[in-house]
């Protein structure tokens, strides 16, 4: 409603024709050429190689740069902060929704674009074995949260299998700290039985409402917000994107989908995915995980960094993810670094941080690469995207600029100066430490009552 | 099949060993590439390297058409060694109990046989500092103070049989964590945390941490003066007896210190007690800059792919800082800070080149500055006539993540480029 | 102990006078519903104005107050308090502070909405009201009349209660019950679910939102089973349902431009009449609040550097801008026509009327910044047809001063509630207040 127009309001705005041109063109889907972008009322409009501007464009002139699809982070948890990440209270939470709490001041946003992200997943934590609801969004900094979400694509969840949901319930107790309270399950035994118990739940759930619907039955049931997104999955309007690292879990979880009749979108993390290429291609589930962690926990010791060429390799949809702020905002170099573990192609690498991870979250359709129609979320970068040396120039989403490596630059000095200023008058104003009279009881209320 | 070969490439040579590598463009670092030069090596060190380099007669031949010779970079903040598994807590032997614990060793831990050996080695990197304790400034977790003086730090080679041979500087520098002010943060949209410490009063905790670790010094100077006078009531002290080589100004003292302050006062404290120093982690020196260049002290720079440490710093504030040190013409080296990523070191670099950091100076950050912070400047760290053979043959850029690194030399010895990782591919990739 | 605040209660209120008719004449009438009346009269009897005009005849036998050189002022509402329903705020550091509900044995975990945790949605203020707190005198001698008083703890903490900040039976001091639902939004522990659900941010709001939803399906199931019960099974009695549908107004709150987003957002799906307290960001969210037609509470602690602070400690710009224009908030939504009124958020009246000058050097005027104390106060908290400015009819709370009101060392006259008379103390000035800087915690 209000919120909607909002959106609409703002998209009227970024109308401006833009002609980005003599750049070296990575379509990542139609092949990499010398070439022009046209963009008009936020979409691509034209890719080619012979491209004349139009009159009234913008002329962005890109000689001797890379132009690149912005690149789409599957996996991130920044800018949700303040709503906790992690419901990890009960085994079952997907009644959160991360939406609630899009920050769009968080400067990880900011830095991330200044990497080239131009769209990100973020995921519930993996606390529990279903967690909470994803959000898409695009970072338009400067926006507010409700215009950061991405407007299309199915919604979806978090799930999380092996060490962490089951630690969580098992918590090592700190020294001195509070005794908690163990919460089920502590082993990968009871996650299988997690999803068993919580999807029979949703399936009774579901079948009341068919019954009250179809006038089979006269009570209504009670709405419940928990049991409701686990209908959506079931009935194929809901994604899971489940947190996984081992193989044997994985293959588990792909087992207990397909017996209440689901599909898993994507394994996250997915460290011993070539392990199980085989299956997960049968189950048609993505892979969306690092380039080269490893050797953090027990069960990460067979993360290896020739994971994203094999099941490529074997017909698993890939993509290298983040999870991470810091590492987001490189997301180019890890993609490369599959050129270098395993051999992909350069086009094949670019795909696993562009239109696969679009794939992955079925919003290839509108980003994740560089096709009329499209969005115009794009990337100039100063030198080829997956060298080390590839520093963004430029960030464009729906044809406007986002982030500009000049402007950002040459804005520095005031942006100090202005910070100088209020911490010198924050300091002319700060009352000293009083020196502690010896147990001189202070004033306040305190006083009132004793009087 | 692509690590088989190499393997089998590998497998007639051995360590002691004479060879000519021929063809190649070698990248001397100290000294201006030679393109389709050669470099000769016997008993496991360089004979020499060049455009023309006469061999020996029946000195086996390796030719390297098309390839690159760089030397074998240095990693100079690892667990190496000493941590296997992060959350395992029986795989980590990183921190020793006791506030002042400089006598215990890390070289001695080193397991020959960790993974982490040869999944790092195979991009190039050739020898390792690794360090006695995990390396993060201030406090450890829970609030709880870790030890002050955690033990010595050790360059290591990334092959051999066992620590004593792969040991190159068994005493690279003294750990130790500098006292920290610890108040707690306090956002203005949050409100107070219930548990922040008044400045005084962490100001207080410091002083007095601090001044405990002024009497440690002080005892083991008195220790150092005695036994010199071989005074008649000396008893040897196994504690002070380590605190040797640092008060001799034969080993540095290694402090992690990110910020301003700390810097600061870490560089006060090593000039009070009269200790080289090197400073880890340095992440937004600010001021202090001026400082570290004035008193000439080497640093191992914080990770360019950290994250700024505060909202405000420019979103390339960590990519930018190794190039601001050499601006500075402070001496500086790089390291992962880890175990995992160790083998991300050139690419840690490269971040630094692409923000503002001349490529040579990365090189030579990678490799001969390394070593000689390091104290093994003669050992390694560059082609030089009579070092260790230490060097990494590639396709291209090392700092380039897709370039693939096609042999590797340490000590003369033509490493084998497979590990688990290899083989865990090799096995997989044969399912059908 | 229970003596002794007796005793002070009963001296406390030996000061007021019997009731008999009042009049103030010649007066400054500034009413606040109108337009300031320069020489007029005011007129209370039976605790309430009579009249209040520039031609308001003294009744006869009426204790004629000359008012030449007087301001009358209606009397200030705090408008969140927890006057006469907890012990003030501690001073000083809270660290270790060892609270009731800490030695309570812990209860078990919830396990999800249905347990409805943290919530005592059904508990009323007026319920817990007493009057021997000493608070209601100092607030009282600095020209309070009235607090709005809430319990605080929990996301549904409870209902509130507007209360005449003078009498000795706690029954007669309430003028409206329930006043609105106190709610914290804030998160537990994160991902250890030791503390039970929600222990998330998002978690609070998804248990919201299943409140509001149960709360529809439980009086349409109510309504259902009332109008034929037979061969219905009985629908469970939920008190706290019970007590978040009493309530009819959700205080919420929301300190930064993107909470209050975030808050608008969630309130709007309610279905209930919403208030947001805190707003330091207020001065950049005018727009926004005035698009959802939000008022709001604003809190009059303005966020400073604490003093204990690490002086080399870099703080982020958003925290320094934050401080910098907190208190431009109150003449910003001004302008834009937002209407707010100022709590106290535990400081003493003379911190709060401290805090309150602070806005009106931004700008505010001193009217404005009065009738955020009054009449808003009142509009907001659904009592403006009796408090909150001089007008025939509204109960007499009124202050009368010397000079204007919001001045440093305010000359208060005569404190009138419920048309009662109270001196402020024996020499008339103000109870002495606390000295600055203290009892307040850091921000």
């Amino acid at each position: 409603m209000r919120f909607a127009l909002l959106l609409l309001a703002s998209a009227a705005t970024y109308a401006e024709t833009i002609f980005i041109q003599n750049a070296t063109v990575y379509t990542v889907t139609k092949g990499t050429f010398k070439g022009s972008v046209l963009i008009e009322d936020g979409k691509i409009k034209q890719v080619g190689q012979n491209l004349a501007a139009p009159s009234g464009a913008r002329i962005v002139d890109a000689a001797g740069m890379h132009l690149s699809p912005g690149i789409i982070d599957a996996h991130s948890h920044i800018a949700a902060g303040a709503g906790g990440i992690n419901e990890g209270s009960v085994s079952v939470s997907s009644m959160v929704r991360i939406e609630d709490f899009v920050d769009p001041e968080s400067v990880a946003i900011y830095r991330a674009l200044a990497g080239g992200v131009t769209s990100a997943n973020i995921l519930h934590g993996s606390a529990n074995a279903i967690g909470g609801q994803n959000r898409l969004i695009k970072m338009r900094w400067g926006k507010t949260g409700v215009e950061m979400l991405f407007d299309g694509g199915p919604p979806s969840i978090k799930f999380a299998l092996g060490e962490n949901p089951k630690r969580s319930g098992n918590p090592t107790p700190a020294p001195g700290g509070p005794t908690t309270v163990a919460r089920y399950p502590a082993t990968r035994m009871g996650v299988e039985d997690i999803y068993r118990q919580a999807f029979t739940e949703a399936k009774e759930y579901q079948k009341a409402w068919v019954d009250f619907k179809s006038g089979k039955s006269t009570v209504e049931p009670r709405r419940d917000l928990r049991l409701e997104p686990l209908v959506e999955i079931m009935e194929g309007k809901r994604l899971v994107h489940c947190h996984a690292y081992r193989g044997d879990e994985m293959l588990m979880m792909m087992r207990v989908a397909e017996e209440f009749g689901f599909r898993i979108a994507t394994f996250q993390h997915v460290q011993e995915g070539y392990k199980i290429a085989k299956e997960m291609v049968e189950h048609g589930v993505g892979g969306s995980g690092f380039s080269d962690w490893w050797a953090y926990k027990m069960e990460v010791v067979d993360g290896i960094p020739y994971n994203m060429a094999l099941m490529t390799s074997k017909g698993v949809m890939a993509a290298v993810n983040s999870d991470d702020a810091g590492l987001m905002r490189r997301l180019n170099t890890e993609a490369a670094k599959t050129m270098k573990y395993g051999g992909l192609t350069e086009d094949q690498a670019l795909a696993l941080i562009t239109i696969n991870p679009a794939r992955h979250m079925k919003v290839d359709d509108r980003i994740g690469s560089i096709e009329v129609g499209k969005d115009a979320d794009l990337v100039i970068w100063n030198k080829p995207p997956l060298s080390s040396y590839a520093v963004p120039q430029k960030v464009y989403i729906d044809g406007s600029l986002y982030f500009d490596r000049d402007t950002d630059v040459s804005s520095r000095i005031a942006k100090e100066a202005r910070k100088k200023a209020l911490e010198e008058k924050a300091k002319a104003q700060q009352i000293p430490p009083q020196p502690k009279k010896d147990s001189a009881p202070q004033g306040g209320p305190q006083s009132d009552e004793v009087r | 099949m692509k690590f088989a070969n190499l393997l089998f490439l590998a497998a007639p040579i051995f360590a002691q060993e004479a060879f000519v590598l021929r063809n190649v463009t070698i990248h001397p670092v100290t000294a201006p590439e030679i393109a389709g030069g050669s470099i000769s090596v016997a008993n496991g060190k360089i004979v020499e390297y060049g455009a023309k380099v006469a061999a020996a007669k029946n000195v086996k031949v390796i030719d390297g058409k098309g390839l690159h010779v760089y030397p074998g970079m240095i990693n100079c903040a690892t667990l190496m060694g000493i941590s296997e598994v992060t959350s395992v807590r029986e795989s980590n032997d990183t921190n020793e109990i006791g506030e002042f614990v400089p006598q215990v060793r890390a070289v001695i831990a080193f397991n020959p046989d960790s993974e982490h050996v040869p999944v790092t080695r195979v991009n190039g990197i050739t020898s390792v500092v690794t360090m006695p304790a995990s390396l993060t400034e201030g406090r450890g977790a829970g609030g709880a103070a870790q030890s002050i003086l955690r033990g010595q730090a050790a360059v290591v080679h990334m092959d051999g049989w066992n620590w004593e041979d792969m040991g190159i500087n068994r005493n690279a520098g003294l750990l130790m964590r500098f006292p920290q002010i610890v108040t707690a943060r306090v956002s203005a949209f949050e409100g107070a945390t219930a548990a922040a410490i008044p400045f005084a009063d962490a100001k207080k905790i410091y002083d007095a941490e601090l001044k405990k670790v002024d009497n440690f010094f002080d005892a083991a100077r008195r220790y150092q003066t005695a036994k010199l006078a071989k005074a008649a009531d000396f008893k040897p002290n196994v504690q002070y007896e380590a605190m040797l080589p640092l008060l001799e100004g034969k080993a540095p003292l290694l402090v992690p210190a990110e910020r301003e302050r700390t810097i600061r006062e870490v560089i006060a404290f090593a000039k009070k007690q009269k200790v080289k120093l090197i400073l880890l982690d340095v992440q937004k020196p600010g001021k202090s800059i001026d400082l570290i260049k004035e008193n000439n002290i080497p640093v191992v720079v914080g990770k360019p792919t950290n994250l700024p440490l505060d909202e405000d710093d420019p979103y390339d504030a960590a990519y930018s800082l190794p190039g601001q040190l050499y601006k500075a013409g402070i001496k500086f080296a790089f390291g992962t800070y880890d175990n995992q990523f160790a083998r991300n070191l050139p690419f840690e670099a490269a971040f630094a080149v692409a923000y503002g950091l001349p490529y040579e100076a990365a090189m030579k950050a990678l490799t001969i500055d390394a070593a000689e912070i390091f104290g093994v400047g003669n050992v390694t760290g560059s082609l030089d006539k009579g070092k260790s053979a230490d060097f990494v043959v590639t396709d291209g850029d090392p700092l380039e993540v897709k370039t693939q690194v096609k042999m590797l030399f340490i000590n003369g010895k033509n490493v084998a480029l497979d590990n688990r990782q290899t083989r865990l591919y090799e096995k997989y990739n044969s399912r059908k | 102990m229970k003596q002794f605040l007796l005793f002070i209660s009963l001296a406390m209120f030996s000061l007021a006078q019997t009731p008999v008719t009042v009049a103030i004449r010649n007066a400054k009438l500034v009413t606040i519903s109108g337009p300031v009346i320069a020489k007029g009269t005011v007129v209370l009897r039976n605790g309430l104005i009579e009249e209040a005009s520039e031609n308001a005849t003294v009744p006869d036998g009426a204790w004629v107050i000359e008012g030449d050189g007087l301001t009358v002022y209606p009397g200030l509402i705090d408008s969140i308090s927890n006057i006469g329903i907890a012990p003030p705020a501690p001073t000083g550091p809270v660290t270790g502070a060892i609270t009731a509900t800490a030695l309570a044995p812990p209860a078990p975990p919830a396990r999800g909405p249905e347990d409805r945790p943290r919530t005592t949605s059904w508990e009323r203020a007026a319920d817990k009201f007493r009057s021997n707190d000493p608070r209601i005198e100092s607030a009282r001698n600095a020209g309070f009349t009235s607090a709005v008083i809430f319990p605080t703890t929990g996301i549904f903490a409870g209902q509130g209660a507007v209360v005449n900040l003078a009498g000795d039976n706690p029954s007669k001091m309430i003028i409206e019950s329930p006043a609105g639902q106190y709610m914290t939004l804030t998160g537990g522990g994160g991902a250890g679910g030791a503390r039970g659900f929600p222990s998330s941010g998002m978690g609070v709001y998804a248990y919201v939102r299943q409140i509001f939803i149960d709360l529809d399906y439980y009086e349409r199931t109510k309504a259902a089973y009332q109008a034929n019960p037979s061969g219905k099974q009985r629908p469970a009695y939920d008190r706290a349902l019970e007590g978040v549908k009493e309530s009819g107004r959700l205080l919420m709150p929301a300190t930064s431009k993107v909470e209050m987003e975030r808050v608008i957002k969630l309130a709007s799906e309610l279905k209930m009449p919403f208030v947001l307290y805190g707003v330091h960001e207020g001065y950049r969210a005018a727009s926004v609040l005035k698009q959802a037609n939000a008022s709001v509470l604003i809190s009059a602690k303005w966020p400073t550097r604490p003093p204990t602070a690490d002086p080399e400690a870099e703080e982020p710009l958003r925290t320094l801008e934050l401080r910098e224009s907190a208190a431009s908030t109150p003449v910003t939504l001004n302008k834009e026509g937002v209407k707010f009124a100022f709590y106290s958020d535990g400081q003493t009246p003379a911190e709060f009327l401290k805090g309150v000058r602070l806005a009106v050097t931004r700008g505010l005027s001193h009217d404005d910044a009065v009738k955020a104390m009054t009449l808003s106060a009142a509009e907001i908290h659904g009592v403006s047809n009796r408090l909150g400015s001089i007008e025939k009819g509204k109960i007499a709370n009124l202050v009368v001063t010397k000079g204007d009101l919001l001045t440093e060392k305010p000359a208060i006259q005569y404190v009138f509630v419920d048309g009662m008379h109270y001196v402020p103390t024996a020499d008339g000035a103000p109870t002495p207040t606390a000295p600055q800087g203290t009892g307040r915690r850091p921000r």
